[in-house]
């Protein structure tokens, strides 16, 4: 039966090329890399190259996308997040059609890979620290000192909150991850079923694929709201400084 | 011309309607279940890394089996406090 696991792995495309000892071959990885970063391209040029009144499907998409994510950064992180918008505006739709392009038949998903979406989080968590302290001075170390605390309770509080701020790439990475490989590994599963039990059983684990593939659907677009979403937040905490 | 006009009216009349409609629904259910999924991995995250701190402290200093005690138990308040926290945050975000 097919090995649910090896829909993850990574094979190169082409020559090997290695750069002073780091291996920089072209991957499946990065070839669905950039057939996203393609479809993005294409999708919003030709979504803003006619400004039509009446929109049409392609510009409707890509307005409703723009609404979205203004409307979510306002929401969450204020009017301050607002030239934040480029980042968090490619960020999520990078990471919506990575996963989108990850549900077609036969394609690679990206972010089914901790390296990915961990070099994403850790990117944010440094960019956002950087600018913590850019905005702030040492002031922005008060994020682990919460106002209110008695003195003796202090240390233990303040070990507690870098915790707490360390913890934040690893949930955010991890959470993306878990949830695409978890989806990605039972869909194929049941797929694996469906050919085992042949025509007789067959029935009852493709009607379970058939709904997981709907679920997987909704779950590839909630990851990337929420891996923008709390973008949002942590730039929040940076931007405005108080608990 | 008439087609705009037509067209105009029509968006009039979704307008009102979208107002009357206590406003977007769908997308609420859709950050309901966004905030369901983050929370457990908030939990989990903030254990592993107390641990990973606790584990590298302790090779640091030669204390093997105590300060990742320490740090474990330190990680699983900080991922309660990040749990709480994020339910308060759905709590003034919900309504």
């Amino acid at each position: 039966m097919a090995n649910p696991m090896h829909q993850f792995k990574v094979h190169k495309i082409g020559p090997e090329i290695e750069i002073s000892g780091i291996n920089l071959s072209f991957t499946n990885s990065s070839l669905f890399m950039v057939i996203s970063a393609v479809l993005i391209i294409t999708l919003l040029l030709l979504g803003t190259r006619e400004k039509k009144m009446i929109p049409g499907k392609l510009q409707l998409i890509s307005e409703m996308l723009y609404n979205f994510i203004s409307k979510m950064i306002s929401d969450t992180a204020g009017k301050k997040a607002k030239p934040y918008f480029p980042f968090i505006f490619s960020l999520f739709v990078f990471i919506l059609f990575c996963n989108m392009v990850g549900m077609l038949p036969y394609s690679f998903t990206v972010t089914s890979h901790i390296i990915v979406t961990l070099t994403f989080a850790m990117f944010i968590f440094i960019g956002v620290t950087v600018l913590g302290f850019i905005i702030h001075g040492f002031k922005y170390l008060k994020i682990f000192v919460p106002s209110g605390v008695p003195l003796v309770l202090l240390p233990i509080i303040s070990i507690i909150e870098i915790i707490s701020y360390l913890s934040r790439p690893v949930s955010l990475s991890v959470r993306l991850f878990a949830n695409m490989m978890a989806g990605h590994t039972m869909l194929k599963v049941f797929g694996g079923f469906v050919v085992s039990l042949g025509l007789i059983g067959g029935w009852l684990p493709l009607s379970f694929s058939v709904a997981l593939t709907g679920l997987e659907i909704l779950v590839a677009f909630l990851q990337a709201y929420v891996f923008a979403i709390l973008t949002c937040i942590y730039l929040n905490d940076a931007l405005n400084l108080h608990h | 011309m008439s087609d705009l006009n037509d067209l105009k009216t029509r968006l009039k009349i979704a307008k009102s309607k979208l107002k009357n409609k206590n406003s977007d629904t769908n997308e609420k259910k859709g950050v309901f279940l966004g905030n369901a999924f983050k929370l457990g991995t908030e939990l989990v995250a903030a254990v592993v890394v107390g641990t990973i701190i606790g584990f590298i402290l302790d090779s640091w200093f030669g204390t093997k089996p105590l300060l990742i005690i320490v740090f474990f138990l330190f990680g699983a308040v900080a991922g309660i406090t990040n749990v709480i926290r994020a339910a308060k945050r759905m709590q003034k975000g919900g309504d």
